[in-house]
């Protein structure tokens, strides 16, 4: 095996992996924080009154669980400029990432809703407390608890699949990986390094989440 | 005497299902009534038509003199002055019982947070809870929650406490904890409704015992002289059989 | 575009196989796995672990580059890109596998163990004859979600070259004018296969009475 593994000589590649970590970075947080939006609509929409609605939702849940995100960005990209949008790579990853995270986030989020007994509803109703009081004092507080770690993992899943924004030539981690490989042919040296920001951005969530999860919730294992 | 509630022709249907079947009643403050009979022949259906729980489809209902039906303002004024108590106890788990007990008075009834939590600690020492202030619904007995929630309906000053079968959920060994509370209250002039199977409890403590079968009001009248001799036919029976 | 179904079919096939052989050897792998975290030496397990948190902390995709790029550096040999792929798609998928394979050892309960051990039955004979079989049941209704999860993580291939599913979709886009309807298909093939899979493995999951709802839902991908 004629090949020693020298960090050395990719350092000079290293300017270019900050704007790339920092691409990655973005996406991710943008995405996270949208299809939680999104996600919270579907999932409302699945507990709608009107059967179209729901079937609505639950079609939507579907389609991003079980078609690839890749094809999904493909969709998104070359789609856009038909519809007379044109979409900077970033955008057109963003809106693809979305949409598909927001999927998961629709059923991590109902699970949460259905967890609450209906008698809390029941309860807080009964106080005279109105729709938003009762959705933020009581609902919210009890759904949060149970989404809280799903939460955490699909956050982990929408910075590990920022790397396929690759295919739609954005510049973040994975493509520096390639570029960089590929014209250094320091495979080994590229896929170590990316693969420590990976960890490190996965494991700091995850950490992140059981640390301020001990502060947030200090009864522990409720009953 | 003055009157608190009027219930006038209450039907209320599930689909084809008639649950209460006109039932029309009159309550004055300070009377203690007690809805006994078989399950699942709407005595808690009936609370929760009064509170606007469930919606009704025939009848009126009157609160202090404010109409309830129907109208999302008026049910929501009256929650504000009618305590509800749970056969589940239904508290709120994120929150300590301290907590549960401040949160309406503090967000529905918008009081300030220093005089709500005087008058709570108040009464937990009523309901002799005094220690298990910071405690979680999920640490505490079926017996002690269900004291944390009689104090947490008190806590916003109600004109009517409603108990749904308040203790049929406890063990035998507690159950006597939460009457002794509830006996407590009665005998400060609360007006209370409880849907209950405690005969004994009725008979000593209610001033009027309802009995319903099937959605109607069979036979009301004084508990004690019901428990000892009904006037109608399924009224004896029902009393015979769990009062023995 | 009619005249294309073909071609895509015959590629969903290709799909199909790539993702089925990525998915045994992730089984097999993760079995391993699962079965070496059974020992009791500290460092071993570890280990183990080890490589399950490193392999659920990166993207596959780089992984995919690694194997398809780096290691013929490496090791002087050429690596088409369908081996490249399998090898990506399995170290993957044995990840979370050893899990699954885990969580199925572990529902087997004590008693079943002391039961065989009373019996006389060594080690491998328990696993075989008393662990596996009461194990499987739990694990196969999971298993379906990872190999879906391998099948849409399959489309990666593309990137590298192998022509399976979704580069053969951009291929007839190509040839066909560059519109998006061509995508769209390919979404529908795609979503098809996975949902009719899906459906036999809730179809598994009522049949073995296992009403598992599994959080180790695999990645996004």
């Amino acid at each position: 095996m004629g090949y020693s593994f020298t960090l050395r000589t990719i350092y000079p590649y290293f300017g270019d992996l900050w704007q790339s970590a920092l691409n990655t970075l973005l996406l991710s947080l943008l995405a996270i924080v949208l299809s939680i939006a999104l996600g919270a609509l579907v999932a409302l929409m699945r507990r709608s009154a009107l059967r179209p609605v729901r079937v609505l939702g639950a079609a939507y849940v579907e389609v991003m669980r079980n078609t690839p995100l890749l094809v999904i960005l493909y969709l998104v990209y070359f789609a856009a400029p038909e519809a007379g949008l044109r979409l900077s790579s970033f955008m057109a990853a963003l809106v693809g990432l979305t949409l598909n995270s927001a999927g998961y986030m629709a059923e991590i989020l109902r699970a949460g809703l259905i967890a609450v007994p209906p008698g809390q509803f029941e309860a807080a109703q009964s106080q005279g407390m109105s729709g938003a009081q009762v959705l933020r004092h009581v609902v919210f507080p009890q759904v949060f608890r149970t989404i809280y770690a799903p939460l955490g993992n699909q956050v982990i899943a929408v910075i590990l699949a920022s790397s396929l924004a690759t295919a739609v030539a954005l510049d973040e981690v994975a493509s520096w990986m390639q570029t960089v490989g590929s014209s250094s042919f320091r495979f080994f040296e590229t896929f170590v390094v990316a693969a420590v920001v990976y960890l490190v951005l996965c494991q700091s969530v995850n950490i992140a989440r059981i640390l301020i999860g001990r502060k947030l919730f200090p009864q522990g294992r409720r009953a | 005497m003055t009157e608190i509630l009027a219930l006038d022709g209450l039907v209320k249907r599930f689909g084809s299902r008639t649950i209460l079947d006109g039932i029309s009643l009159n309550v004055s403050a300070g009377e203690i009534v007690c809805f006994v009979g078989p399950s699942g022949t709407g005595k808690s259906t009936l609370l929760r038509c009064i509170n606007g729980l469930e919606d009704i489809q025939g009848g009126c209902i009157s609160f202090e003199g404010q109409a309830v039906q129907g109208n999302p303002g008026a049910i929501r004024a009256v929650r504000k002055r009618i305590g509800m108590i749970f056969q589940h106890f239904n508290l709120y788990p994120h929150l300590t019982a301290l907590q549960n007990v401040m949160l309406a008075p503090v967000v529905v009834h918008k009081e300030p947070r220093a005089e709500v939590e005087a008058r709570a600690r108040t009464l937990f020492d009523k309901v002799r809870l005094a220690h298990r202030i910071n405690a979680y619904p999920s640490e505490m007995s079926g017996g002690e929650q269900q004291r944390v929630a009689i104090a947490r309906a008190l806590c916003t000053n109600p004109h009517l406490l409603m108990f749904d079968e308040p203790t049929s959920a406890l063990d035998p060994e507690t159950v006597g904890d939460v009457l002794t509370v509830m006996r407590d209250l009665a005998l400060e002039g609360r007006t209370m409704l409880v849907v209950t199977h405690e005969i004994r409890f009725a008979a000593d403590v209610g001033t009027r015992m309802v009995f319903m079968d099937q959605g109607r009001i069979v036979e009301q009248g004084d508990p004690r002289a019901m428990v000892a001799g009904a006037q109608t036919e399924r009224a004896r029976k029902f009393l015979g059989t769990i009062h023995g | 575009m009619i005249q294309y179904w073909p071609l895509m079919l015959k590629a969903a096939g290709t799909t199909l196989w790539l993702s089925w052989l990525a998915m045994l050897l992730g089984a097999f792998g993760g079995t391993a796995l699962a079965l070496l975290r059974q020992i009791k030496f500290a460092p071993l397990r570890w280990a183990v672990i080890g490589y399950m948190e490193f392999f659920r902390s990166i993207p596959i995709l780089i992984v995919l580059f690694f194997v398809f790029y780096g290691v013929p550096l490496l090791l002087e040999v050429d690596i088409s890109p369908f081996v490249a792929a399998t090898l990506a798609l399995a170290l993957h998928a044995s990840a979370t596998m050893s899990e699954v394979v885990a969580a199925g050892i572990a529902s087997v309960g004590r008693g079943q163990w002391e039961a065989a051990a009373a019996a006389g039955f060594s080690w491998p004979q328990t696993m075989r004859h008393i662990i596996a079989p009461q194990a499987l049941r739990v694990i196969l209704p999971p298993s379906v979600g990872v190999f879906i999860t391998t099948l849409k993580e399959s489309s990666l291939a593309s990137i590298i070259g192998y022509i399976e599913l979704t580069r053969t979709g951009l291929l007839v886009r190509d040839a066909t004018g560059g519109g998006f309807v061509p995508l769209l298909a390919l979404g529908a093939v795609y979503f098809v296969i996975n949902y009719a899979i899906s459906q036999v493995g809730a179809a598994l999951e009522r049949r073995l009475h296992v009403g598992r709802r599994s959080d180790l839902v695999g990645a996004m991908a």
